[in-house]
């Protein structure tokens, strides 16, 4: 006989003995809860375990010349609290994120609109023109950056010095270390949020424009008062993602600066694996790991009462 | 579009086959009682190293066929640290390892490696260890033992760019002897546009600037940390100079970069930005190979006296390995050191031959014969001594670093500079 | 004139001028794919052709020996192998896991489904750049450091996977199930012969998501394999970066097209498919 725990419906059913296994099977929800099984194994294995593992962790001295781990309670959150060096990092995180997030968001943006319009065959084009550096691992496009970014023979500074403006030492600055990664970032991603908001901007139904433009209404009139409301929930999800995958940076400053130059380019997930695989700290190493999750957890419980409700109980058309 | 489906699974499925054919094949072992040793190394410079360390082990294996050394490229000297550093905790080392020497005490508190002391005594009937260059068998002792082999040794040395001497009214062939006359060259030889910088006078390579530094203090006739690694000495009064004559470099006068990596500068001295340079001697080959113009390798300026810092990696056995396993780790580093090998390698490399005996060999006479810039680095190690070490070095490389890029930019004055070195070195070398 | 002609007339009004458009849209895809552009010409110059003082755009002469030498330097064949086993091994077990727990929790009803389901949802957001220490302590002591398997593990389970599929799964209407299972064709038949059909589309785009992301993988790869055999193209293009201190740029360019090769060129084949899988990987409305 079908498993049939799904919802029983329809005379026919209903008017089928059940017997004593069935009716427990469907109280305990039937065999639902074999499917998630599976999935259930990696997710605590690999990420619930570990937030747990690594709280518990924070909490000894653990290094390479500690192998014994000793208890020292809350030591290393005080001692990360007196560091320089971590205030500079977070620093650093944030300097990124208010770098990086809203160019790219509004790049993308002002690139979906212009690529949604009927630009007839080049749009196949210039959608994969703008899209590629999506397809290459972040790796890769650092070293390339490398090589664009040289002071002395890189492609930027002799097109910039054109512009007129003056020899930039970027990565060897420590001021202009930062902005480069920055840059080569926004390169990096702007295609991907572009076609986010360009898959947005195709559920925006054209008869809006038109009312808008019979009342009357210009070309920003109409961004401000259709386009922009209506990609709110859209803009929300794309800020969430930047926000999240800022926190992320590492392969770029991995190949590109090493953290320098004097940690100006030292951002949290470098300094973990400073601290894990340089120093081996790896009491250390785990304070930081749990702060960060901490982190991510107020992050998503502060979507989650904002939007994530909507989006959560919304799982049709 | 259903046919492109089944044609993309099925090739996917034709490359996993494919894929999975080493797989299976590289299980089988040779018969009979083979003994496969894991040798992890970095490469450190420029230039096809990997191939060279390819060819010699081979040649190795060729010449003892019970035994068999996998050599495993494994980065630079950092991430070689790391992996080596994993495995040693994971409870699988490699039999044989390259790490930078610094990192002896770190290794010794690890409990990774064993002492050769025995070895050694017995090898090439006790003249092996003697042969040696002293400059480097320094950092092979710690506490009375011997742990490991002196392999790919260097000096920083002064790259200078004959050309560009010329055409600033320098004389070509005398490269600047004292840090007065450094100084002086290197203002004469910084080509400014406006407000922009063309051609740096010289350049003092990021990246190991820590090492870099170790070496003016030396320059100076100071010492920075002391060779058992227990002693901090970064605010004496020469460590002070030698900053603070980096920062009249790189900060009042602006004849050098404050800042770069070591993979960085050697395209740049080739590309004529810099007219002076210094970085290891390990890069020679791969100047020679690319620059289009003629230059000179020179001792680093003396300030009270000539100084270098010796640099590289050594080669060490595994604590962890059976006794059979390192007895036949030894046979390879004796092999790997002895007089021929070590004058192909350096040969080869561009590294410091590391047996003295190496230089009376014909092939090597011929090699400095037909370039005698490759024995600059040599003569330099009259006035050379061991490199500082200290458990947790990776960690004091950091804190050093940082200060030293804090004090070029102007940031705080040397003298602050050094004594939060001081203090921080202080904390981790206590802990 | 006519009410559509009119209409034509208004609409011809809300575009922006086509001209600027194409003008500015052009310029910004030239400047995104100069720096390739650069990276493929860089690769076959003569390491002496490098530091010319204006940058030649056409490498003359040609060196396609760079390509060659590289594979003499890092068996990058290997690291290929690698990284598509690694990335087709995440993915067929990502479809497993994912497809049945999507099945559940769009077609049952069981006690704790909502917190089970939280569940998968949180775990969108922890990336592996947040738990790779500790994990790396859990593969170290289970032996599993520097394998194949240690860069697929923590993936098997996929949260966003399984989010997605579970919308899509909910599109199918409850009389088509009802119908089914009163024919016998209940439970995982249905799944089998009914839902994952419907649902290919978003299958196959998060199955190309899921692929393009863990080529890509860095970090977690890094820090848990250590010697060439299992070296992915990634680690391997990093590492070869460190073989040549960064001084021989012909190479390293080579070496990087050749990284970012496979999956540009299968871009660029299926791009429709890409795009269309990467646009709609967003949240709908």
């Amino acid at each position: 006989m079908a498993d049939s725990t799904a919802i029983a419906s329809g005379p026919e059913v209903a008017a089928r003995p059940i017997s004593q296994a069935a009716l427990w099977r469907r109280r305990l929800g039937g065999g639902s809860y074999v499917y998630l099984v599976p999935s259930l194994i990696f997710l605590i294995a690999f990420t619930y375990y570990p937030i747990g593992f690594s709280a518990y962790l924070s909490l000894f001295r653990w290094n390479v010349l500690n192998p014994e781990r000793i208890w020292i309670g809350f030591e290393n959150y005080a001692q990360l609290w007196r560091e320089p060096l971590f205030w500079l990092v977070l620093r650093n995180n944030l300097f990124y994120a208010v770098g990086a997030i809203p160019t790219t968001m509004a790049l993308g943006l002002f690139l979906a609109i212009l690529v949604n319009q009927k630009l007839g065959r080049a749009r196949g084009v210039y959608r994969v023109a703008l899209f590629y550096p999506t397809m290459i691992p972040m790796v890769a496009a650092a070293m390339l950056w490398v090589w664009i970014f040289n002071p002395g023979i890189g492609l930027l500074n002799y097109y910039l010095g054109f512009l007129g403006v003056p020899r930039i030492e970027w990565l060897y600055s420590r001021h202009a270390a930062l902005p480069a990664i920055i840059i080569m970032s926004i390169w990096k991603n702007f295609g991907y949020f572009m076609l986010i908001y360009l898959a947005a901007l195709q559920g925006i139904s054209a008869d809006l424009y038109e009312a808008a433009s019979l009342e009357g209404a210009g070309a920003w009139a109409r961004f401000r008062a259709i386009t922009f409301p209506l990609l709110g929930p859209t803009s929300l999800f794309v800020f969430v993602v930047a926000i999240i995958s800022s926190f992320q940076v590492f392969d770029q400053v991995f190949v590109m600066t090493q953290g320098g130059p004097a940690d100006q380019t030292n951002v949290l997930i470098f300094y973990i694996y400073q601290h894990a695989f340089r120093f081996w700290d790896l009491g250390m190493g785990a304070t930081l790991t749990t702060m960060f999750i901490g982190l991510l957890l107020a992050l998503i419980t502060l979507v989650f009462l904002t939007v994530g409700r909507r989006v959560y109980y919304e799982g049709g058309a | 579009m259903q046919r492109r489906w089944r044609v993309w699974l099925m090739s996917l499925a034709v490359i996993l086959a494919l894929a999975a054919f080493p797989l299976v094949t590289s299980e089988a072992q040779a018969p009979g009682k083979l003994i496969r040793l894991t040798f992890y190394y970095p490469v450190g410079v420029a230039g096809p190293l990997a191939k060279v360390i390819g060819d010699m082990t081979d040649k190795f294996n060729k010449e003892n066929p019970g035994l068999e050394v996998v050599p495993v490229y494994s980065g630079d000297y950092d991430p070689t640290l790391q992996k080596v550093q994993t495995s040693v905790m994971a409870g699988n080392p490699p039999d044989i390892f390259i790490v930078e020497i610094s990192e002896l005490p770190t290794l010794v508190a690890m409990n990774a490696i064993i002492p050769l002391d025995d070895y050694v005594k017995k090898a090439e009937g006790g003249k092996y260890w003697d042969d040696f260059f002293p400059a480097f068998r320094e950092n092979s002792i710690l506490r009375g033992k011997i742990w490991w082999i002196p392999f790919q040794r260097s000096t920083p040395v002064l790259y200078w760019n004959k050309e560009l001497f010329k055409k600033a009214g320098l004389d070509p062939e005398k490269p600047p002897q004292t840090w007065a006359e450094l100084k002086d060259m290197a203002k004469k030889l910084t080509v400014r546009e406006g407000n922009e910088v063309k051609q740096w006078g010289v350049t003092v390579s990021g990246g190991w600037n820590d090492w870099l530094f170790e070496g003016f203090v030396r320059q100076n006739g100071s010492w920075l940390i002391n060779p058992e690694g227990t002693k901090a000495n970064f605010t004496s009064k020469e460590a002070e100079e030698a900053l603070d004559f980096w920062v009249d470099l790189m900060y009042r006068e602006k004849v050098g970069p404050p800042h770069s990596t070591w993979g960085s500068t050697p395209p740049d001295f080739v590309a004529q930005r810099t007219a002076l340079l210094y970085h290891s001697t390990g890069i020679l080959t791969f100047l020679r190979n690319s620059a289009k113009f003629d230059f000179g390798v020179a001792f680093m300026p003396r300030n009270k006296t000539f100084g270098a810092e010796v640099g590289g990696g050594n080669l060490a056995i595994s604590r962890k390995i059976p006794k059979e396993r390192q007895d036949a780790a030894w046979k390879f580093i004796e092999w790997m050191t002895s007089s021929e090998n070590a004058a192909l390698w350096s040969i080869a490399s561009g590294y410091i031959a590391t047996r003295q005996s190496s230089y009376t060999l014909p092939a090597m006479k011929e090699f400095v014969a037909k370039d005698p810039r490759y024995l600059v680095a040599r003569e330099q190690l009259r006035y050379a001594s061991g490199k500082m070490m200290a458990p947790n070095f990776q960690k004091i490389r950091e804190i050093l670093k940082r200060q030293l890029d804090d004090a070029v930019d102007g940031k705080l004055p040397p003298a602050a500079a050094l004594a939060q070195v001081q203090q921080q070195v202080e904390a981790v070398i206590k802990r | 004139m006519s009410w559509v002609a009119r209409r034509a007339a208004w609409r011809r009004r809300l575009r922006l001028n086509p001209l600027a458009t194409h003008l500015v849209v052009g310029l910004v895809a030239l400047v995104t794919v100069t720096p390739y552009l650069w990276l493929l010409s860089t690769s076959l110059k003569f390491k002496t052709e490098l530091f010319t003082p204006t940058p030649r755009w056409i490498p003359w002469p040609i060196n396609w020996g760079n390509y060659a030498e590289m594979f003499d330097r890092a068996p990058f064949g290997v690291f290929l192998t690698n990284t598509v086993i690694v990335v087709c091994g995440i993915l067929a077990v990502q479809l497993v896991t994912v497809t049945l727990a999507a099945y559940v929790f769009a077609r049952r009803r069981f006690r704790g489904s909502n917190v089970l389901f939280m569940l998968f949802l949180v775990q969108m957001m922890i990336p592996i750049h947040a738990t790779f220490l500790p994990n790396f302590l859990t593969l170290r002591s289970l032996d599993l450091l520097n394998t194949r398997m240690a860069m697929m593990l923590p993936f098997f389970a996929s949260g966003y996977g399984t989010f997605l599929l579970r919308q899509a799964f909910k599109q199918v209407p409850r009389e088509l199930e009802d119908a089914a299972v009163i024919d016998g064709c209940g439970g995982p038949r249905f799944l089998w012969h009914v839902l994952i059909p419907l649902a290919r589309p978003t299958l196959v785009a998060f199955g190309l998501i899921s692929l393009v992301s863990h080529w890509n993988d860095y970090l977690w790869p890094l820090i848990v394999t250590d010697t060439p055999d299992v070296r992915t193209l990634t680690i391997g293009l990093g590492m070869f970066v460190q073989q040549e201190s960064g001084a021989d740029w012909t190479l390293l360019m080579a070496a990087t097209v050749f990284v970012t090769a496979p999956l540009l060129l299968i871009f660029l084949v299926f791009q429709r498919k890409f795009i269309e899988s990467f646009m709609f990987s967003g949240l709908k409305g």
